[in-house]
């Protein structure tokens, strides 16, 4: 992916905007969509990918290419999130529900697809806060659970018992 | 209707993250139980449906403007900001040892010790134990000079912690001690939380 070129990342550590907003193009539907499925909150998700874009900007030094730049913008985006969430924890919670499925469609998509990937996205969306993040950090995005555990601060052990609730959660919703 | 007792042996059984011995017993059980034959059928729908979900979800609205605006306004990552952050940290635990070595030993109130003040201290444990993992695990994504400064603090706020539990020894039901031994906590998990997530 051009975006994705040592030219762009370079170009961008040295302080030029036009090649970060490249790699913003190139990356913010993936951002977005980590930031709306982990916080089930189109407004907050809005903010986060903004928030992730601005640290990455701040952090783009700290990027030395050990890993896929995707891999290095995802992994602070998760880190982001997990922050902003608590810091909101003391504000009011401007709570996404499954009555605004609309946050989910995507263009051009088959219909029989949408439905039920709509379906699903509601039902994670529906999800406890823990419960989703863990489902959408492993079964969504394939981070392992000592990697999820890291990233929020919590043990492997929780980081399964949020997941198989969140299955189970999921099993119950979808069959309904 | 799933068993549930084998809840977290199938969905390992799904993850393909089950020893050899622990899944031929899965599959024993599966050989004869239909409602986990089931959810295994469901639970792996559920994996792959959840897999296959489109990684791309465009925002409404553009959102270059807002974050041009941003950094517009900001350098972009040279070490300053950290050093900022390691230095506001550190007045941090300087400026509450101080405070903690300042108080005078009459300010203590008492009340007895309750089961609350144990819970909050296992509490504190376990988070300093997982987040020092943690941190070991990424400090040598931090720089020298990083890590040399957090070493520094974290040995400062150690001998607060260690000063302050020393006092409520002697006086254990002194309130405000046990105050002080919470905050010097409070800040070590606070700090293990900055470098962590500096680090990650």
């Amino acid at each position: 992916m051009q975006a994705d070129s040592s030219d762009l990342i370079q170009r961008a550590q040295q302080g030029d905007q036009a090649a970060f907003e490249q790699l913003y193009r190139a990356h913010v539907g993936r951002v977005y969509a980590l930031c709306l499925r982990l916080t089930a909150d189109a407004v907050r998700a809005e903010e986060l990918t903004q928030d992730a874009f601005v640290r990455a900007w701040e952090r783009l030094a700290s990027f030395r290419g050990e890993s896929a730049f995707s891999s290095w913008l995802y992994r602070l985006t998760v880190n982001v999130v997990f922050l902003g969430q608590r810091a909101g924890q003391r504000r009011a919670l401007r709570v996404f529900t499954t009555e605004d499925p609309a946050a989910f469609e995507r263009p051009g998509d088959a219909v029989s697809t949408v439905a039920g990937q709509l379906d699903l996205e509601r039902a994670i969306a529906a999800l406890p806060p823990g419960a989703r993040e863990v489902f959408v950090l492993h079964d969504v995005e394939g981070y392992r659970h000592h990697e999820i555990a890291r990233l929020n601060g919590i043990a492997v052990g929780t980081s399964k018992a949020q997941l198989f609730r969140a299955r189970r959660l999921l099993r119950e919703a979808l069959s309904k | 209707m799933m068993c549930n007792e084998w809840e977290t042996q199938l969905n390992e059984y799904v993850d393909g993250t089950l020893a050899a011995e622990a899944r031929a017993l899965v599959e024993a059980h599966l050989a004869g139980c239909a409602g986990c034959r089931e959810a295994v059928v469901e639970l792996r729908a559920l994996v792959a449906g959840a897999a296959d979900l489109p990684k791309r979800i465009e925002p409404a609205q553009d959102l270059w403007t807002g974050v041009a605006n941003r950094i517009g306004k900001r350098e972009t990552g040279s070490g300053k900001r950290w050093w900022r952050g390691a230095l506001a940290a550190a007045a941090t635990l300087v400026i509450g040892f101080a405070v903690y070595r300042l108080l005078p030993p009459s300010a203590a109130h008492h009340r007895p010790a309750g089961e609350g003040w144990v819970t909050l201290q296992a509490e504190y444990e376990q988070a300093t134990d997982e987040l020092t993992s943690v941190l070991a695990a990424e400090r040598d994504r931090l720089a020298p000079a990083t890590v040399a400064l957090l070493q520094r603090n974290l040995a400062v706020i150690d001998a607060a912690i260690r000063e302050s539990r020393d006092a409520l020894a002697r006086d254990p039901e002194n309130v405000e001690l046990r105050g002080l031994v919470a905050s010097a906590a409070r800040e070590k998990v606070e700090l293990l939380r900055w470098a962590t997530r500096v680090a990650t």
